[in-house]
């Protein structure tokens, strides 16, 4: 006999758990669904910042909240891409802008264009034909702080303050109606691979029908013996460092990702100071040594409010009985590209597409599974595009591009590097906009292109070329400065 | 410059005629020169034929104008298929082109229904497809582009001959320069070295070199089988048919704009119609029925005169695992056959000669480009196999062996994981490439019984009186607009009337 799911206990921090409570709250806002959040102490200090790609701002859609107000109530800013410096010497930073669109001549992606221009000796590298490259470079923004957004194909990204982000989130949610229960969770009672009840220290209990693991990478309300797949063979950066250094001059429209000797240092401006986030190998580059240098590397005087902290990336099963783990507690990526909240946010997706429909018996989880699965090893291979394709010496960096890579990013840069195809995949979040900016501006050039380019007259193509670098100056004039979020009001 | 690439297209059909109008229509003449080897001694399958709406795009881009084709191929248009007594006998269901109602409170439509439903106020699903309405009423029109509007829901795609069609496309490409060669192929010579083909003998004692070849000779594989020994992966455990019988009738009744399959003791019999005359055929197993049987139970259930003796036709399904092996590229029936129950053949054909164009070679062979072509071709075959198989799979019909063996048969996992979650959650595939959209998978799923249990929680925030004022209303919309189409006779008669006598004017 089946038992619809009436009862849903989050148990978790921060983000993970208040974006997950919030939004399961709006999904069921008109039934009588009913939502608590065990709330575990708050691992975020004063610098820490949630970087996020322009899918977040869907997300906030959801949860029926305007990005833009969104920057502008929690001091955070908006980013039209990233910038990557030093990752190859000897050629150019280069930034992967948030373009929604693919640029298209008569159907044939603009890609084989450049492609064959560049082999015949055009020197316009690849960003310059991005909007939102461009845009980015210039400190514009597609998102105002009063919440108009621009109608142009490129989307904002985030830079947010996480502290005052989850604290709006986590009010929001509360004003919905979710409800809050205080307690350290003492004992998991478990029946095989399904959770019963859970027991705090001073002897106080819930039980529900759904447990939602929000607690990070520690996931503690998966089964200790469940297998954890590290990925520590591909990310050879085991520490973090998360600091603040004083707001820019202006606002930049995008974060700046510097390569170093053991490590990248992320530089990511928000209204009122700028977030620094640096990953390294500690058999390379020890903490200390990586906080004296962060200033030359970053180009920020001042830095303050360092901690350390260990990381390692890789993913758990997700949903295992009647429990599903969101967020850190899945998977942890590396803080490249912007995925701080994307794990969290792409289970949040699937839960509500695939929310189990009977308390008794959840085959859901499967899919749910392969779905997340899918999305997560996507976003692996393209952080581990950056280090497969770096260009630098150092023996950290010589080994990251030594390593033996996934199937799917192996394909991936053979059918790219021989006519810029791109792999056909199910469930991924970058699209391949996303990827020629990447694997171009790490210098994997297609060796041959599309022969229907020909079909286009040269004179056509070259008209072209010259109409879309116009159209893109004048659209980035037309966009309003990102700075604007520095004056936004608190 | 580099020289123009020389493909050489081995067999005419359907498959040799639209890879050599797309070469010859899109690509220069100084990328590549084409030649295409047939013998009118050699026939090919192609009878009446059914499409999927992909194929406007093929056409749209070698540059053919459709209601010409039409008017040469005797064509029709098709809304979708009519599937009788698959999954029980006495059933009947339409797989449209395409939607089912509209999504409410970002919920997919056919959860409300099952709500509902549950809720005591059953309906028929079809009442809200746009597609299907308009097929049970003989109706056709243009889908409009104004979104908003209920006529907008909808696509549609041909019935043809493509005989007929070859011929068009043989025109077609022969005015681009394409170079056709009358002629069998007697032996093929491969390179020591590479083991690329160098060069083909003809019977006629002429060479033919080239850089490029395209095997189009059907079931025989001439090229990729025999020539060079590409394995075949054999699906008959899921699709056990292997024999079919086709047979033209004259045109009888009403002009549907809908193929129709009806399920038989054996397999299942179509009907397409064209606007001369009417396709018939039985595909069946010989394992379960003999020939001799299966041509008088298809003679017995035609509902016009036959135009000629039944055709037999032999297949096996599955597909060859590496269509492009070497410099040689296999397209149509010598890549791979699944029976036409869903229209896929001239699909797989189109995917395949888009996929080439997209991934055509210079002189020397990128093994990345051929790795890119057979991973997309793989996986179409690979989701209309799936799709294919549930058909057969999902019945509870106990009148023949066939019907019990496909029920009991074991269905891949793929397919398996599909119906466990539309059975307990209305859950519905969804997919980036390749074949079936939502509506396709919810049409085969409900149509023979495999009935969702539940619906997505969500459906509960809209009051259930709020849904079915909405659905009324639909199905209202719905009806008075079909009511306003012209019937497909009478638009094909103003459309695209063919230069044979007609008989389209039954309605």
């Amino acid at each position: 006999m089946s038992r619809s799911v009436r009862e849903v206990a989050i148990v978790g921090r921060d983000a993970d758990a208040w974006l997950a409570a919030l939004a399961l709250k709006r999904a069921f806002a008109r039934t009588d669904m009913r939502i608590r959040v065990v709330e575990l102490t708050s691992r975020l200090t004063a610098a820490d910042v949630y970087v996020a790609t322009p899918s977040l701002g869907g997300l906030h859609a959801l949860l029926g909240l305007n990005s833009g107000k969104v920057l502008a109530a929690t001091g955070g800013a908006p980013a039209l891409g990233q910038q990557f410096a030093d990752w190859n010497p000897g050629q150019p930073a280069f930034t992967h802008g948030y373009d929604t669109q693919r640029v298209a001549i008569e159907d044939i992606d603009f890609l084989q264009f450049w492609v064959k221009a560049r082999s015949e000796g055009l020197r316009v590298s690849w960003d310059d034909f991005s909007l939102a490259a461009a845009a980015a470079r210039q400190g514009r923004s597609a998102l105002a702080p009063d919440g108009i957004e621009e109608t142009i194909p490129v989307a904002a990204g985030f830079h947010l303050d996480a502290r005052a982000y989850v604290d709006l989130i986590r009010r929001h949610a509360l004003h919905l109606g979710v409800e809050v229960v205080r307690g350290a969770v003492e004992t998991i009672r478990r029946d095989g691979e399904r959770i019963v009840e859970l027991k705090f220290g001073d002897g106080a209990s819930i039980t529900a029908d759904l447990y939602i693991d929000a607690s990070g990478p520690e996931a503690i309300l998966s089964d200790p013996d469940a297998s954890f797949t590290s990925w520590r063979g591909w990310f050879g950066a085991n520490r973090t460092l998360t600091a603040s250094a004083p707001a820019l001059p202006a606002l930049p429209g995008h974060s700046r990702i510097v390569a170093f000797e053991g490590g990248w240092a992320g530089l990511f401006p928000l209204a009122r100071r700028t977030a620094i986030v640096a990953a390294y190998d500690s058999a390379s580059a020890g903490d200390d040594a990586v906080l004296a240098r962060l200033p030359q590397i970053t180009g920020a005087p001042q830095v303050a409010d360092a901690t350390f902290g260990t990381i390692e990336p890789g993913v758990r099963t997700a949903w295992v009985g009647n429990r599903v783990a969101l967020g850190g507690a899945a998977a942890v990526l590396e803080r490249l590209d912007a995925t701080d909240l994307h794990a969290l946010h792409i289970g949040l997706t699937h839960l509500i597409a695939l929310f189990p429909v009977d308390a008794e018996d959840m085959p859901e989880a499967e899919a749910f599974n392969a779905g997340i699965a899918d999305h997560v090893n996507y976003v692996r291979d393209f952080q581990l595009t950056h280090y497969a394709l770096n260009g630098r010496g150092e023996p950290f960096w010589r080994q990251a591009r030594g390593v033996d890579l996934p199937p799917s990013l192996a394909a991936r840069l053979r059918l790219f590097g021989a006519r810029g195809l791109p792999l056909l995949t199910e469930n991924e979040t970058f699209q391949e906009q996303n990827w020629s900016a990447v694997l171009l501006g790490h210098g994997l050039t297609p060796a041959g292109h599309d022969p229907l380019v020909d079909r286009v007259p040269v004179d056509e193509q070259m008209g072209k070329f010259r109409g879309l670098l116009a159209r893109i100056a004048e659209e980035v004039r037309a966009l309003p400065p990102a700075d604007a979020f520095r004056g936004a009001p608190r | 410059m580099n020289r123009p690439l020389e493909v050489v297209i081995v067999g005419g059909g359907t498959a040799g005629w639209m890879t050599g109008a797309a070469l010859s229509g899109v690509l220069k003449r100084t990328q590549c020169t084409v030649r295409l080897i047939e013998s009118d001694a050699i026939g090919t399958v192609g009878v009446g034929e059914a499409t999927l709406p992909q194929m406007r795009e093929f056409n749209d881009m070698v540059g053919i104008v459709e209601s010409e084709m039409m008017r040469r191929t005797n064509a029709t248009f098709k809304l979708g298929i009519e599937f009788r007594d698959w999954g029980f006998i006495g059933s009947s269901y339409i797989h449209p082109f395409g939607a089912h109602g509209r999504a409410m409170g970002g919920v997919a439509f056919h959860h409300l229904w099952t709500r509902a439903n549950r809720a005591g106020h059953a309906s028929n699903i079809e009442d809200y497809s746009y597609a299907i309405v308009a097929s049970r009423r003989n109706r056709f029109d243009f889908p409009v582009d104004d979104v908003e509007a209920i006529n907008s829901t909808y696509n549609y795609a041909y019935h043809f001959d493509a005989g007929l069609y070859a011929q068009y496309l043989r025109a077609f490409s022969e005015a681009r320069g394409l170079v056709r060669t009358e002629g069998q192929v007697k032996s093929v010579a491969l390179d020591p070295v590479t083991g690329n083909i160098a060069s083909l003998r003809l019977e006629s004692g002429e060479t033919v070199g080239g850089d490029l070849f395209i095997d189009c000779s059907g079931f025989r594989g001439l090229l990729i089988d025999q020539a060079l020994n590409g394995p075949f992966e054999d699906w008959t455990r899921w699709l056990p048919c292997d024999r079919a019988l086709a047979v033209p009738t004259e045109r009888a009744g009403d002009l549907t704009p809908y193929t129709r399959s009806t399920a038989l003791e054996a397999g299942w019999q179509w009907r397409i119609p064209l606007q001369h005359r009417t396709g018939n055929g039985y595909v069946y197993s010989s394992a379960f029925i003999s020939d001799d049987e299966a041509a008088a139970r298809l003679m017995g259930n035609l509902d016009a005169p036959a135009l000629a003796e039944p055709k037999p036709i032999r297949f096996r399904s599955g597909r060859r695992t590496a269509s492009w092996t070497k410099n040689c590229i296999a397209v149509g029936l010598a890549s791979g056959f699944l029976e036409p129950l869903e229209s896929t053949s001239i699909y797989l054909t189109q995917v395949a000669v888009m996929t080439l164009l997209r991934n055509f070679p210079g002189a020397r062979i990128d093994p990345a480009l051929a790795e890119s072509f057979n991973h997309a071709v793989d996986n179409e075959y690979d989701r209309v196999r799936d799709f294919l198989i549930l058909h057969y799979h999902a019945n509870t019909r106990t009148d023949s062996d066939l019907w019990r063996h496909c029920r009991e048969m074991d269905v891949p996992d793929s397919l398996k994981e599909k119906m466990a979650l539309f059975r307990h959650r209305g859950h519905v595939p969804q997919y980036r490439h390749g074949l079936f959209s939502p509506p396709s998978w919810l049409s085969v799923f409900l149509g023979q019984g495999v009935l969702p249990q539940a619906y997505h929680p969500m459906a509960d925030n809209l009051p259930l009186d709020d849904v079915r004022a909405e659905m009324d209303a639909l199905r209202d919309t719905i009806s008075r607009r079909v009511d306003t189409m012209p019937t497909h006779a009478q638009f094909v008669r103003d459309y695209c009337e063919g230069e044979e006598p007609s008989r389209a004017g039954g309605a």
